[in-house]
């Protein structure tokens, strides 16, 4: 199990437009990525999952991976998870 | 026959019609055999796999880094996204229900969750959501998208609601115009027919009139007034191509007085600002070169909204305005329901007589909550621009007292909740002739006043201006609204608080010598008339317009007014 926490910083949070963008990236990985927020994880590869979570601007959000390429899945989506606005 | 909308994108159209709305049908609630199961959720797949490939097709089209293309993208995401798809495949086996009703479900479900998230900017994906999933069920309803690449003729286009998506597919060669029901404030569709010069009216009710319309029938739409003509008589049609020549030639021959500033001949200056009822329309003000806005109408916010947006929605609404204005004034006209204005989400009560009942400052007072909150998000949003506050329909001393005690409530809030608020200058819209009678009373408190003429012509007069049997008792000018827009201009003068108008006889360029001459301060104007009423100013001269006003005011018929006007303006 790999997993970072970081603090999104985008001021209309994680919204729709890049929320697909991460998704998409998620994607290419063939672990499965979980992500965690005010108590409730979803993955990262669900879009629909993803929007229930509430990434709005000040959240903490753990993101969490296990098996093959799971530290580069975790590096990339929450390198997304930073710098996407 | 016609119906009224609010115009987003200004211009003339003629066309036929063609109906791409996609009302769901009513959805089958009954169980479902147990051996119908299986078909369901092949259904289900192949309605998500064909709306996907029409999102794909609709994506070709346009531009890979403009937003629509990543809005489209999100939609095939969700329509992609395998947990959503089973968590309705599992519904429709669970509760043995149609592909149609777990779709309606599901997407309810996350709608809803998604409106619970603390962000106002977050929780308002929610609608994009519930218009993903119509679009899934009219699929599934067998309801092809429409194709519209076959069109060969001039279209005016009646819908419901228009994705970016949709717009995307449109043949832009063709449509001519695009009249919607519904269209939220800031709506996308909006702000894509006014880059694309499509001429386009939101909130027009088209398919709610008595005769429905045939695709194929003849339709004009004039967006400059905001009024759709169905099969119009050849009278109508000959005197709107008229107008349509003329409009092109006009608007381009106006543009030299854009940046022209705003005075006469004998340099005496008048501010023109602008009506709005659509925060997507601020954008466009640049185009006319308006100082600000006159008239925001919040009650715009509330026509499309399944509840009444919060305080920080509103406080974010108000700020994006304030950015997109650069500085500029920004007038806030507060809640003005009730009378014609029927607001879903406010459940108001019928009234024998709702010209005369809660309406306006009154429906403010009587619901202080909402009244509350929205004063406290125009208080925060003061910190970052030039504000100025109006209520509509204040009568008497009383009301306008009542709303400024609950201003202070407001403000108290605000302090004991530690956000910053900002000052504003108050003002509100006389519209009734015991507003201008009693003006002295109030003008201590105020900064500002605007007349609301097409309402206090209404109130004078005693005749209701949507009565079309009327007409005649409502003509734009009489000698008894001319008295009281005198008295109103004489008291603020005399009290130097600023004085504007901001009804539909602001926008006449023809009636603009008079008001001029009468002593106005500001004029709020609907954008698309803004550059001919200045052209007037530009090129008039005060003393003229001075003399004209003095004469008009010993007028005492209707007739003899309209003729004094078309004889100053033929002349000067």
């Amino acid at each position: 199990m790999y997993q970072k926490t970081v603090t999104i910083t985008a001021p209309h949070g994680i919204h729709t437009r890049p929320a697909a963008l991460l998704v998409k990236e998620a994607k290419s990985f063939a672990c499965d990525v979980i992500v965690e927020c005010n108590g409730k994880q979803a993955s990262a590869k669900s879009l629909f999952k993803l929007q229930t979570l509430g990434l709005y601007q000040g959240v903490e959000v753990t993101v969490l991976a296990q098996g093959e390429q799971a530290q580069q899945a975790v590096e990339r989506v929450s390198e997304l998870l930073i710098t996407l606005s | 026959m016609q119906v009224n909308g609010i115009v987003v994108s200004t211009g003339l159209a003629i066309g036929q019609a063609l109906n791409i709305s996609t009302h769901p049908q009513p959805l089958d609630l009954r169980l479902l055999p147990v051996a119908n199961i299986p078909s369901e959720k092949n259904a289900l797949k192949k309605a998500t796999d064909q709306l996907i490939s029409y999102l794909q097709d609709c994506q070709q089209r346009v531009c890979p880094s403009c937003d629509t293309f990543q809005l489209i993208d999100a939609d095939i995401l969700f329509l992609e996204d395998e947990a959503l798809l089973e968590d309705i495949q599992q519904h429709i086996e669970q509760y043995r229900v149609s592909a149609t009703v777990a779709v309606e479900r599901i997407f309810n479900e996350l709608a809803l969750a998604i409106a619970d998230i603390d962000d106002p900017y977050l929780a308002n994906r929610s609608q994009d959501i519930l218009l993903l999933a119509k679009r899934l069920i009219t699929t599934l309803q067998g309801k092809s998208q429409h194709d519209l690449s076959t069109l060969t003729k001039n279209t005016i286009l009646l819908a419901d609601d228009l994705t970016p998506a949709d717009f995307a597919m449109l043949p832009l060669k063709f449509i001519k115009g695009i009249v919607l029901e519904s269209g939220g404030l800031t709506s996308h569709t909006a702000i894509l027919a006014r880059s694309a010069g499509i001429p386009a009216l939101l909130n027009c009710p088209w398919s709610s009139q008595d005769g429905h319309i045939e695709d194929g029938s003849s339709l004009i739409l004039d967006a400059i007034e905001g009024v759709l003509y169905i099969e119009p008589n050849a009278e109508v049609q000959a005197s709107l191509e008229h107008k349509l020549a003329d409009y092109l030639k006009q608007q381009q021959a106006l543009l030299i007085y854009k940046d022209k500033p705003s005075h006469t001949l004998d340099g005496h200056a008048l501010t023109l600002r602008a009506n709005v009822g659509n925060l997507s329309d601020i954008s466009s003000l640049m185009l006319v070169g308006s100082d600000g806005i006159g008239l925001f109408r919040t009650e715009f916010l509330l026509m499309n909204a399944q509840a009444l947006p919060n305080e920080d929605q509103q406080y974010k609404l108000y700020c994006d305005a304030l950015q997109a204005l650069n500085g500029q004034v920004f007038t806030i006209r507060t809640f003005d329901v009730g009378a014609d204005k029927d607001i879903p989400c406010l459940n108001q009560h019928s009234e024998e007589n709702p010209a005369l009942g809660v309406r306006g400052i009154r429906y403010s007072l009587l619901h202080p909550d909402m009244f509350i909150v929205q004063t406290k998000a125009i208080l925060r949003a003061a910190c970052h621009g030039d504000i100025r506050l109006m209520f509509p329909m204040v009568s008497q001393i009383e009301e306008l007292l009542q709303a400024f005690e609950l201003i202070e409530q407001a403000k108290q809030q605000l302090v004991e909740q530690g956000k910053k608020f900002g000052t504003v200058q108050y003002g509100i819209v006389v519209e009734t002739p015991a507003a201008v009678l009693s003006l002295e009373s109030m003008l201590p408190y105020l900064d500002f006043v605007s007349i609301g003429s097409n309402d206090l012509t209404q109130y004078t007069l005693a005749a209701d201006r949507t009565n079309l049997k009327l007409a005649n008792l409502y003509p734009p000018l009489s000698p008894a609204v001319l008295k009281l827009i005198a008295m109103t201009i004489e008291k603020c003068n005399q009290a130097k608080v600023k004085v504007c108008l901001c009804g539909e006889l602001a926008s006449n360029a023809n009636v603009l010598p008079l008001l001029m001459g009468m002593g106005l301060n500001e004029l709020s104007i609907n954008p698309a008339s803004l550059l001919a009423v200045k052209a007037r100013i530009v090129e008039g001269n005060y003393s003229a317009f001075y003399q004209h006003a003095q004469s008009v005011k010993q007028l005492i018929s209707n007739a003899a007014i309209d003729e004094a006007i078309k004889t100053f303006n033929l002349s000067n």
